[in-house]
């Protein structure tokens, strides 16, 4: 016999298959019908647990918005210069995404159905890259060690720029990288961003 | 409680207050206090963990209309 769920679990348990299958399909591509079958529970247990299913969507969406990264290691173990620290934070990020590709793909089909979690993937993603950049730019700007750039440009051309690379590696694995890992692309677009933005060391 | 230095951080996502944190502790003696204001939430958790790891001491961690804050003394 399996273990009665109590109500947290059960709820746990149906946001899982949820994940999985909103992740796989988009919100359009999967039907209650087919998430209450594969939990193995009735359609109106789930309703007791979520009113529809764009509520249940919604929890789905926010559980991967809030899915937050730690730098702690990255801020007390490494060299806390600037180019160091971007790229431990990166690192750290991108194994992220390399471990749980949904976290991106979820974030993309907030971004293009309008959802209002693409915000909350910005807040509790990408603005500890955007964040850091603009502070650490100006920083570097004013003591003269990096070109006289506008900041906000800088730092979402570097958002763009790893974006493209998780797309290209961890969602539409694309014939021209296979050959080259994606620890290596990441390198050396921070090589490229450093260059452009004429860092000085 | 008294401190020794502030560090304001509101509006900023860690990692960045944490690096500042470290910052101006490296600036402090053994034994003085930095009281950092945050608004990131992950803030708190990042903060015991910056404390665990590198020994200082977090006196106290509370939050106050919609901003958190932060005592540490250095070790």
């Amino acid at each position: 016999m399996t273990k009665r769920l109590n109500a947290e679990e059960r709820r746990e348990s149906i946001i899982n298959v949820a994940k999985r299958l909103f992740a796989q399909k988009g919100f359009h591509g999967v039907s209650i019908d087919e998430i209450v079958r594969t939990v193995g529970v009735s359609p109106s247990i789930l309703y007791r647990h979520f009113k529809s299913k764009e509520d249940l969507y919604a929890a789905v969406l926010h559980e991967f918005s809030c899915t937050r990264e730690s730098y702690v290691d990255t801020v007390v173990n490494e060299d806390t210069s600037f180019e160091y620290m971007l790229r431990g934070m990166t690192r750290v990020f991108v194994n992220s995404i390399v471990n749980q590709p949904d976290l991106l793909k979820m974030e993309m089909h907030s971004q293009l159905e309008g959802h209002d979690a693409s915000g909350e993937f910005f807040l509790n993603r990408w603005k500890s890259f955007t964040d850091y950049i603009e502070f650490n730019l100006s920083e570097l700007m004013a003591q003269g060690k990096v070109a006289s750039i506008n900041v906000t440009a800088a730092a979402l051309m570097y958002q763009a720029m790893i974006r493209e690379v998780l797309l290209l590696k961890c969602l539409q694995p694309n014939e021209r990288f296979k050959d080259t890992p994606i620890e290596t692309l990441v390198d050396e677009l921070i090589t490229l961003f450093m260059k452009t933005i004429n860092f000085k060391k | 409680m008294s401190h020794d230095a502030m560090l304001d951080a509101k509006g900023l996502n860690c990692p960045l207050p944490i690096l500042r944190a470290k910052k101006a502790i490296s600036e402090l003696s053994s034994g003085q206090v930095l009281k950092i204001v945050a608004t990131d939430p992950g803030s708190v958790k990042d903060f015991e963990a910056f404390c665990k790891q590198t020994g200082n001491t977090l006196l106290s961690s509370a939050e106050a209309g919609g901003a958190f804050e932060f005592m540490i003394k250095k070790s």
